[in-house]
């Protein structure tokens, strides 16, 4: 380290740990060196705590918003930023809320965490071109299964514990909300992803959810349909396939090299 | 001495910050405005953000105002970032694009500000490099804004101007002269004004900045959520008498107030562009 780096190394640590920097390094004639670095630390907390609560709404509704700011706090010291991008910030909530003792009692907060970062990740995917289906046409039938589709940019599949997409609906309009809401009443398979320029969750088949990820994940639509035919067997894969095109999730496909 | 404002294609006229609240008033009204600058980084990726954006810059000029690239952070740019700059751009077609004088991210860890360094040799070489990497990305001149601080450091081997200068003179980039970061300067750090506005090439400044700033506890804080102070004001007048009319924006990004209000700001900096 040159010190440069170890100059700017130090300040990160003053402002984020609170960690003293040696004397005479700063210049601040009109109030205390802490004051000045004061300044910075509420920025540093306050900004990524807005981020936070504008990518996790329900959670702070669920928990509330005295409450979240403790929760916010403690996952700010545990969960540095990475990136000067804002909107990439908070991915390991979900992962945070498993360990975090405060809300043990809250059994389904880690699975609206992962809905509401699918949403908030939804929200500013990037835009693609969507599908132009006469490229399929001209594929010869033996060489589908080959076939690598790509899911657009928005979409994240999740398989719950619990109901949280009923839990996040009641929490949208919350004088008309429906919270007779069984929380014992199973889990969701979920797609979540951006349509023409909203958010949709959508409840679809755990045979869809099982294939699409396959998908997702480069598997070839061969050995995807084949693997989800023997867990589903009632899957079928022509509609299906119809089904996701056109409803703007396959957006796209890679031949297999030869 | 006056001089041409640099290579830019904002309407040397007063603009203002497009925030979120007033996307939907702008986009049915369509009021009067000069031009509008955005935060770059909330319409990176697509989607309702981009969409709204590419809607209101067929209706004004637009400036792209980065405040998370971290030029001056000693770890590498963030490729990813400077993609989705680009990509911004190639959509967006922007009249000005710019950044700040600033790191915010060392070792791996992001600090989501805009944090000062000390103004070395070795710093102007490594900013410059990296300025010049993303206007090679991005194809055009950026324009590179002064910056408010709360702390000085004593390791400095020049002046902030002295370091402006030097990196419009290695990077032909231009500058965005934000005089209230200089007002707030002045207030905390004791920075001289008038020979920063001296001291800075006035041939490459393409844009001012005015804002509103609170004084906390005894140090005045940038937080762009007020009227422009009468000292700011006063200092804008000397700056137009000494460097001359450039695109000028009101910014406003706490407690933002009625649409109104920001456009009489802005009439304020237009009258004071078209005093003779």
């Amino acid at each position: 380290m040159n010190n440069w780096d170890e100059t700017l190394a130090h300040f990160s640590a003053a402002i984020r740990t609170g960690a003293v920097l040696a004397p005479g390094a700063l210049n601040c004639p009109h109030y205390a060196e802490e004051r000045g670095i004061g300044v910075y630390r509420n920025n540093f907390r306050g900004n990524l705590h807005d981020t936070l609560a504008s990518a996790y709404p329900v959670l702070r509704q669920l928990v509330g918003e005295d409450f979240f700011r403790l929760l916010a706090k403690r996952f700010i010291e545990q969960q540095a930023s990475r990136s000067g991008n804002l909107h990439r910030y908070g991915g390991e909530m979900a992962e945070f809320l498993t360990h975090f003792e405060n809300t043990q009692h809250l059994v389904y907060l880690p699975d609206m965490a992962r809905l509401e970062w699918a949403y908030h990740r939804a929200y500013f995917a990037d835009d693609v071109p969507s599908f132009d289906l006469p490229r399929l046409a001209n594929i010869a039938p033996d060489a589908y299964a080959g076939l690598r589709w790509q899911l657009h940019p928005s979409c994240t599949l999740l398989t719950t514990a619990y109901p949280v997409a009923a839990i996040w609906q009641a929490h949208q309009e919350i004088e008309a909300a429906d919270f007779n809401i069984d929380l014992l009443s199973g889990g969701d398979s979920l797609l979540v992803y951006r349509k023409d320029l909203s958010v949709d969750i959508v409840r679809i088949a755990p045979a869809s959810l099982h294939w699409l990820a396959q998908l997702q994940q480069g598997t070839g639509m061969g050995d995807a349909t084949e693997t989800t035919s023997s867990a589903h067997p009632d899957f079928d894969v022509a509609t299906t396939l119809q089904h996701w095109i056109a409803q703007g999730v396959l957006v796209n496909f890679l031949r297999p090299s030869p | 001495m006056m001089n041409t404002p640099a290579s830019h294609s904002l309407p040397v006229v007063a603009g203002i910050g497009l925030r979120a609240p007033h996307y939907a008033e702008v986009l049915e009204r369509r009021p009067p405005l000069g031009w509008i600058e955005v935060h770059s980084e909330n319409f990176f990726g697509g989607g309702a953000p981009l969409h709204t954006l590419l809607q209101v810059a067929q209706q004004y000029p637009v400036s792209l105002h980065g405040v998370g690239m971290g030029l001056a952070s000693p770890d590498p740019l963030d490729p990813g970032h400077l993609r989705e700059l680009r990509q911004l751009c190639d959509a967006v077609n922007p009249s000005s694009v710019s950044e700040h004088l600033c790191w915010n991210t060392a070792g791996g860890i992001a600090i989501n500000d805009l944090l000062p360094f000390p103004y070395t040799r070795d710093a102007l070489s490594h900013v410059a490099a990296r300025v010049r990497q993303v206007q090679d990305v991005l194809g055009h001149q950026i324009l590179i804004e002064n910056l408010s601080y709360y702390v000085a450091f004593n390791n400095s081997e020049m002046r902030e101007e002295e370091f402006l200068t030097e990196l419009v003179a290695r990077t032909g980039c231009g500058l965005l002269f934000d005089v209230n970061n200089i007002y707030v300067n002045t207030v905390n750090l004791g920075v001289d004004a008038k020979a920063f506005v001296h001291g800075i090439p006035a041939a490459a400044v393409g844009e001012y900045h005015l804002a509103g700033a609170s004084m906390m506890g005894g140090c005045l804080v940038d937080t762009h959520s007020a009227r422009v102070f009468d000292e700011v004001w006063a200092l804008y007048e000397y700056t137009l008498q000494h460097i001359g009319k450039r695109p000028t924006l009101i910014e406003w990004d706490v407690d933002i107030p009625a649409l109104a209000v920001l456009q009489g700001e802005a009439q304020k900096a237009q009258h004071r562009m078209d005093a003779p």
